[in-house]
């Protein structure tokens, strides 16, 4: 029973996760664009000093100088989990087989090692921010529950994968902690397009917009309600 | 709008289900994604979206007459829907077309290399000539949003009755070299379809069946968009419709008399009833509704009447197509679901295409107006889950038809084995054991050809009870007359005999990891240790036979076909005894397989056109050493 559920994730469930995550992304990423370039069309003034958002915006997307000034310990982390988070899940040698059986596929693996040493730093950073955001009274105020969720979520597959590796730890048998690193691994792709997980792919589109915005010209807000017929209400 | 926006995310989701499937069978090719074998190779591709495609997209070239050539003004109205109709019809076709050629990227070659006496040459020709016409024809119409390209624009419109005439001309020789298509099948077609004036059914069926499209297009069209019927208008072309058809009726009942078929249809065969059905459905239902008192002029039966021509003459397409070929072929097909996936697909596309440019064009007097847009600004929204920035409710249709194309994609996916090896190329043979004892009969794939083997004189000539180890693997571990095909278990394909489940239990279970695989390192196959690490003379209940025998240790996970073991062990040995003996006979194929050149024709002719086989017939060494299987066929025939 065990196996014909494993073959089920392996198979279907996988495909049909991964196919949603890779289209529903690009869907996203077409759909911002579109409202981009309408939203360009739409505008009446035009003169902002684009170069210097560019330059902005590829700046911001790698904030380690600056994050670093502000709650250092924090940003840490936040960078540390990451790395584990990218690249264990497309380095892992064993992963890579399972495109190299599948679908021919195949690239460079990370060792062992290194493997079992990141997924333990994610597992570590996963809890140290999800009692960051629980401690500190400013992030709990602006979290919503998918964020109290994530890094919760994203701990399954890191720790049953990694008992998958050492068997010999783990409380469950061989294809039941299997089973359940393969089911969450496809629920996460599942959820990427659907949540605030999305900001993989669409972090240099609201870090542009939000560039753009911090250098609209002085009263265009006020404009912007002119045009709208909206003034004094919420926009 | 309500109806066109629920009918919208109905085909989107349809196109995205044909993405999926589309993209297997680009990747994968023709068999991994049709049914089609060597008896039917056209299916319901060429039937559905090629034959139906062109013969629905008639209704282009019928209107076009006969409001520019004929100047029935009343018609002007259904001219751009029935031109823009045509266009997609053909742009379908070629779509279509592509997915099922094998190469679809020699899609271009008609033009370049001219095979002049084909009929496929001229279809080929004239569905390029008349897209490019149509395109010209239905340009008129989203120019009149670039005012800046006004000048092709009014030159179009100078030149459309060269247009006109043109896709007239083309429409005439097209429809009908479609049927000329199945003229060369006589013997193939069943009698109650194939007829030498084919060409001149298909091009009668064409106009009348074009004329029921557009009423088709237009009945979907007003109920989507809650638009008046036109009704008026709908009534005279389906009385058109029913003289046309009635000339079709009378020219194919005549046919029949005068060849002298028409008693095929009171066989009480399945071909003679699928003939009367498809008869009733497409000419003899769609006439009495379109002529009778009762019921001419009212909407309901104008429908009923259009949708029963329309399936009819589709059924027509079909059946000319493929299905009344069965019953010679011999050979099943019925679509896979991706076919029919694909089709569906490629008919949504076009209509979302349409839909389209209803909305944004003058293809309609005015647009229809959708009260969404109408609505000045409105709050922007939150997706209820994730809480995701939805942006302005105006490209909420957009974010919702999208979403139905990506889920219905992914379920595509999901439901596609994306391996290679499942596609119908490699089919799995099992093989079996040989029978009898003291003579053989080796026949590993049970097909009747079996290799008489004599396993007395074997043993008594190489050395008694001693000479069992010359061919037995006698070491395998508890090995009682194990049987070859116990590990060559494919006839023609290696399968994998290291169980790994079973060494996992032997060593320890979960633990046992780092036994085999040295810890700290990827675990898989490569950096696994060799299996003599353990099977080795120290324990000598652990020895494999397999180190004795001429398997090489880099391929012990692997035990070859049965026909490639099977004949390493008896072609090597034989050889060299040929060759020791001076008896050139002794090492040759013909020795063991002798029913190749002593069965009959009929057993010949069997073995060469079973379509299960082909690999047998390639890997038999028949072939290998070069026989002219020409010459073999003749002689057999002549004895």
């Amino acid at each position: 029973m065990l196996e014909f559920w494993l073959e089920l994730a392996k198979g279907p469930i996988f495909r049909f996760s991964f196919a949603l995550c890779v289209l529903g992304l690009a869907r996203i990423v077409m759909l911002s664009a579109w409202g981009a370039a309408k939203a360009y069309y739409a505008a009446g003034d035009k003169e902002l000093p684009y170069s210097l958002i560019w330059r902005t915006t590829i700046h911001w997307l790698f904030p380690i100088r600056m994050g670093l000034r502000n709650r250092p310990f924090f940003s840490i982390v936040s960078i540390l989990f990451h790395i584990g988070l990218i690249i264990v899940p497309i380095f892992l040698f064993a992963h890579i087989q399972l495109w190299y059986q599948g679908a021919g596929l195949w690239w460079p693996a990370i060792p062992r090692h290194l493997a079992e040493f990141l997924t333990v730093t994610t597992i570590l950073s996963a809890i140290l921010l999800f009692l960051a955001r629980v401690w500190s009274s400013a992030s709990r105020h602006i979290s919503r529950g998918q964020e109290f969720m994530w890094p919760l979520l994203l701990i399954i597959p890191f720790l049953s994968g990694f008992f998958c590796s050492h068997p010999a730890w783990s409380p469950l048998s061989y294809n039941a902690m299997l089973l359940i690193h393969i089911l969450s691994g496809n629920f996460i792709l599942l959820l990427i397009p659907l949540t605030k997980i999305s900001h993989c792919i669409l972090t240099p589109f609201s870090q542009f917009i939000s560039e753009l915005g911090w250098h609209f010209p002085k009263n265009s807000a006020k404009d912007v309600e002119i045009t709208l017929g909206k003034q004094g209400q919420p926009i | 709008m309500d109806r066109v926006r629920r009918f919208k995310l109905l085909l989107w989701s349809i196109c995205g289900l044909a993405f999926a499937v589309a993209f297997r069978r680009f990747l994968l090719g023709l068999g991994s994604s049709t049914n089609l074998n060597d008896g039917t190779p056209w299916g319901l591709w060429v039937g559905f979206d090629v034959m139906g495609g062109v013969a629905l997209a008639a209704g282009g070239f019928v209107i076009t007459a006969t409001v520019y050539i004929l100047k029935k003004e009343e018609f002007h109205p259904i001219v751009r829907p029935a031109v823009l109709t045509a266009f997609l019809g053909y742009a379908a076709v070629a779509v279509g077309l592509l997915a099922d050629l094998g190469l679809p990227w020699h899609i271009w070659h008609p033009t370049i290399y001219w095979q002049h006496h084909s009929a496929l040459f001229e279809v080929a020709w004239c569905v390029m000539l008349y897209l490019t016409v149509l395109a010209l024809e239905f340009l008129p119409v989203p120019l009149e949003s670039f005012p800046r390209l006004g000048k092709i624009r009014n030159f179009l419109v100078k030149n459309r009755l060269i247009l006109v005439i043109l896709g007239i001309m083309l429409s005439t020789l097209h429809q009908s070299s479609l049927g000329t298509l199945f003229l060369i099948m006589p013997y193939r077609l069943h009698a109650l379809w194939y007829t030498p004036i084919l060409p001149l059914l298909f091009f009668i069926s064409a106009i009348s069946l074009g004329l029921m499209m557009v009423s088709m297009e237009s009945l979907i069209t007003s109920y989507l968009y809650r638009r008046e019927p036109e009704t008026h208008l709908l009534t005279k072309l389906c009385k058109v419709a029913a003289w046309v058809l009635g000339g079709y009726l009378i020219v194919r009942i005549l046919d029949l008399l005068v060849r002298g078929e028409y008693l095929a249809i009171f066989e009480n065969s399945w071909q003679s009833w699928w003939f009367i059905i498809e008869i009733l459905i497409s000419a003899i239902i769609p006439i009495v509704l379109f002529t009778s008192k009762l019921t001419r002029g009212k909407l309901g039966w104008i429908t009923l009447g259009v949708v029963s021509g329309v399936s009819g003459f589709v059924l027509n397409r079909l059946n000319v197509g493929g299905i009344a070929m069965a019953g010679t072929t011999d050979s099943f097909y019925f679509p896979a679901w991706t076919e029919f996936a694909i089709s569906a697909g490629v008919v949504s596309g076009a209509a979302l295409v349409f839909l389209f440019a209803i909305e944004h064009f003058n293809v309609w007097e005015h647009p229809p107006r959708d009260e969404e847009d109408e609505k000045p600004y409105t709050l922007p929204r939150f997706a209820p889950v994730g809480t995701i920035w939805l942006g302005d409710p105006h490209t909420a249709g957009m974010k919702r038809n999208s979403m139905a194309f990506v889920v219905a994609a992914a379920f595509g996916f999901s439901l596609l084995p994306f391996s290679s090896l499942e596609s119908k190329g490699l089919i799995k043979t099992p093989a079996n054991s040989a029978r009898g004892k003291d003579i053989m009969q080796i026949d590993a794939n049970r097909d009747g050809f079996f290799v008489t083997f004599d396993h007395k004189k074997h043993e008594n000539s190489l050395g008694q009870t001693q000479s069992c180890a010359v061919c037995h693997h006698a070491k395998l571990p508890a090995d009682e007359q194990t049987s070859c095909a116990a590990c060559h278990q494919d006839v023609y394909l290696v399968t994998c005999i290291f169980d790994h489940e079973k060494h996992k239990t032997w060593l320890g279970g979960n633990q046992s990891c780092t036994q085999c695989h040295p810890a700290g390192q990827n675990r898989s196959v490569d950096t696994a240790v060799e299996c003599n690490h353990c099977h080795n003379a120290e324990d000598a209940s652990l020895v494999l036979a397999v180190q004795e025998s001429p398997i090489r240790m880099d391929q012990l996970n692997m035990a070859g076909s049965y026909v490639d073991a099977m004949h390493g062990l008896c072609v090597t040995c034989h050889k060299e005894i040929a060759e020791r003996i001076y008896r050139p006979l002794h090492g040759t194929c013909t020795t063991c397989h002798p029913f190749v050149a002593e069965e009959s024709k009929y057993e010949w002719d069997k073995l060469t056109q079973t379509t299960a086989s082909p690999r047998w017939v390639i890997s038999t060494p028949l072939l290998q050493e070069n026989i002219d299987v020409e010459k073999l066929k003749e002689s057999v025939a002549a004895q």
